[in-house]
């Protein structure tokens, strides 16, 4: 196989790098960046110029540089496609089959390095690490955002694996941020013994999905899945393997069962982590996810007609124990949340609700898949990815409005919310847009949102009935949850504020940057912003399914 | 084989050394033993021509593990040789375990017909007898993609090279050292209230 003389080796890597090496590096750019900024933040530290240059503003030049090169990918592709009208030509592999250069993965990057250049802008506004912690609060924000940017693109089993351990580990050190405080460290230390618990689960199911079909590589899944005879010892093997997968990324995404750690961690964490997490995590999470699951559900070669014994099987009951852990996650989420009296807390509850949400256009995906319906399959994607959009600046907006308030009145109590209105309008104007928009209202993003992803979930329902099912549990879910975000905004608006209490007063430029985050919301609610996004969030989808 | 008296002594002292955890019940001799018996296992392994797995046999459990492990008993444990005593209940429970265990593994192994799967293992790869596996692993780790294993297909190039992860992961422990840093290390000033959060 391998020559044993040294020379013949070193031809082939040589071959072997210089044939595909350069182009691969250069569509790996943004994520390159990133890591460059990394140890700029390092050296910036051992030379002592952090403090001339402070370490936000080296980490907000790279991020705004690597976005910079994805949106230029983006264009490019965007080019591509309407030029050769083909879904293939924008499709690549990168590094030999382990990642995956399409229109999602582009979809994904710009969505995190957006989220990345605002999160940092909110570090920088609220203070939360100082001067002096500043590079090692964002060597490990930025170190986990290369993480989720690596599950986003993977397309293999170890790069699954090394990207999700590569943006947890960075996110229990970011939980426990605030050091020596009891709450701090508990969060993080709940986080760290729950991750390690989900990744040794994960690991062992990519293990045995791996072994039994004979390949690590995601895209080949399903063709190799279809060549099997699911029945007896192989069906219940790639079962637990698919479920301790499923297990872990439940974990990442904090559904129902695997949710413990997530109230604790966001209630522990400084509002600003909880934000990054609740939003950048819970995307990447979900990009694998459907890569993950479209695979699951067999190929698309074979037509329904000819159903595969085994298989059949296997993707209607993920496509529905899917949709039940959905619909518990949301219904389990706004029932707790309702006795939660600390915001970060009850907002950790409305994160689990809302990935419920999404896990139900997951599910409908794949029954789309499995019944040979491709469109819909793509509806069900962009519909969670134009959800996801729309959530980063609904979540990041409200958790944005807990820190800045937080240094103000020092307190993430609700009851110390009471009569915040008259003290600082325009936050208390925006959280109640933020919340809105969360519950789900007509003129907001999160009503288009929440459209976007249910309408193909109720259309899946002519392919199983449970879908209808779980739709109305979603709806019905929309109704509790508008009456434990009422309670802030009635805190907030209505309650007189008690005498002795810290007067609030943001700066001009809070009151900019949370202008500038819920925006989008309004606009993403009525605006041809709308057609814009789910234009994109189509194209992210259209590669998916070949 | 001609490797048939090494075998032999690494076996024994393998299982030597097990056996020596059990009965042992000073937790410095029971770490010693340990030693010897996961030591003589990654000389079984290198006897099967596995040089790799042995290697990371040799490093990660008796370097690694077991350092930490006497480490850990040195810094935590009251006096030098610290007794274990074991309950007869724990004794009967360890015991019922560790023979199911063994029968499992034991009834697996009669199991096997191990002349068809030699003779199906020289017909697959004949120089496999070679050893030469770290070789291998550290060429597909620099990006050379091997041929006949996982992941082949055809039409597409796509043969597997490890080489993004292998660099990737230096960038996740450079962050997670700093973060591990970070959490070590004593703040050297008490924050002041507009930074330092509630409370």
């Amino acid at each position: 196989m391998l020559a044993n003389t040294s020379i013949p080796v070193f031809e082939q890597l040589f071959n072997e790098l210089t044939k595909t090496l350069p182009g691969d590096v250069f569509a790996f750019l943004p994520e390159l960046v990133l890591c460059g900024t990394v140890i700029a933040l390092l050296l910036g530290r051992l030379l002592g110029t952090d403090r001339w240059i402070p370490g936000h503003w080296t980490a907000l030049v790279g991020t705004l540089i690597a976005f910079g090169f994805s949106f230029n990918a983006a264009l490019g592709g965007i080019e591509l496609s309407s030029v050769e009208a083909t879904a293939e030509i924008s499709r690549s592999e990168l590094f030999s089959g382990l990642l995956i250069n399409d229109g999602m993965t582009i979809f994904f990057r710009l969505f995190l390095l957006l989220f990345l250049v605002l999160v940092i802008a909110l570090t920088v506004l609220s203070g939360i690490p100082d001067n002096e912690d500043g590079p090692d609060f964002y060597t490990l924000l930025l170190g986990a955002t290369i993480g989720m940017m690596l599950m986003v693109s993977a397309n293999h089993l170890l790069i699954l694996f090394l990207a999700v351990e590569m943006a947890s580990v960075p996110s229990y050190v970011l939980v426990g941020f605030l050091k020596g405080r009891r709450a701090s460290s508990e969060a993080a230390l709940k986080y760290v013994v729950y991750g390690a618990g989900a990744a040794g689960v994960m690991l062992y199911g990519t293990s045995l999905v791996a072994g039994l079909l004979g390949t690590a590589e995601i895209d080949q899944i399903a063709g190799k899945l279809s060549e099997l005879t699911l029945t007896g010892a192989t069906l219940r093997t790639i079962l637990l393997g698919v479920m301790m997968i499923l297990v872990g990324l439940a974990f990442k995404l904090s559904l129902v069962p695997f949710h413990f750690w997530c109230p604790d961690a966001f209630e522990g964490a400084p509002a600003e982590v909880g934000g990054f997490l609740s939003v950048a995590s819970k995307g990447a999470a979900f990009a694998l996810l459907i890569r993950v699951a479209g695979q699951l559900a067999g190929p698309a070669a074979v037509p329904p007609e000819i159903p595969v014994p085994g298989l059949e099987g296997l993707a209607i009951s993920l496509a529905i124990g899917l949709g039940l852990v959905g619909a518990a996650s949301s219904t389990f989420g706004n029932l707790a949340a309702y006795s939660q009296t600390n915001i970060k807390r009850l907002l950790a509850y409305s994160t689990i609700a809302h990935a419920g949400y999404m896990l139900l256009g997951v599910s409908a995906m794949i029954l789309a898949r499995h019944a040979g319906d491709t469109d819909l399959a793509r509806d069900c994607v962009s519909g969670v990815l134009f959800y996801l959009t729309v959530y980063l600046f609904m979540n990041l907006g409200a958790f944005a409005i807990v820190a800045l308030v937080r240094n103000q009145i020092y307190s993430e109590e609700i009851a110390d919310y009471k009569g915040l209105a008259k003290q600082a309008p325009l936050l208390c104007v925006a959280m109640a847009v933020c919340l809105f928009s969360l519950v789900g209202l007509p003129p907001l993003g999160g009503f288009v949102a929440k459209f976007f992803v249910l309408a193909p979930v109720w259309k899946a329902g002519d392919i199983h009935p449970a879908m209808w099912l779980l739709v109305g549990v979603a709806l019905l879910n929309t109704v509790f949850s508008l009456f434990y975000y009422l309670r802030i905004l009635v805190a907030m608006f209505i309650d007189d504020r008690p005498t002795g209490q810290p007067v609030a007063k943001p700066d001009s430029v809070d009151k900019l940057y949370v202008a500038l985050v819920s925006i989008p919301i309004l606009l993403l609610g009525a605006s041809p912003l709308i057609g814009k996004l789910s234009q994109a969030a189509e194209d992210a989808a259209r590669d998916l399914f070949l | 084989m001609s490797n048939q008296p090494l075998f032999w002594i690494f076996a024994l002292l393998t299982c030597g050394g097990a056996v020596g955890v059990v009965i042992s019940q000073n937790i410095v001799r029971m770490a010693f033993s340990l030693i010897v018996s996961l030591g003589s296992t990654a000389g079984l392994f290198f006897l099967l021509e596995a040089d790799f797995v042995g290697a990371t046999q040799l490093l990660v459990y008796v370097g690694g593990t077991l350092v930490l492990l006497i480490f850990g008993v040195m810094l935590t444990a009251s006096g030098p040789f610290q007794q274990i005593r074991v309950s007869p209940g724990e004794t009967f429970l360890g015991a019922a375990v560790g023979l199911l265990l063994l029968s499992v593994i034991a009834f697996t192994v009669i199991d096997v017909e191990w002349d068809t799967l030699n003779a199906a293992r020289t017909e697959a790869s004949p120089g496999a007898e070679s050893g030469n596996t770290a070789r291998a692993i550290g060429l597909r780790l620099v990006g050379i993609p091997a041929d006949h294993e996982i992941g082949v297909h055809e039409g597409r190039g796509g043969r597997t090279g490890y080489l993004l992860p292998f660099e990737i992961v230096s960038i996740h422990l450079l962050v997670v050292l700093v973060g591990a840093a970070y959490l070590a290390r004593a703040k050297r000033r008490v924050a002041d209230g507009s930074t330092g959060g509630e409370n």
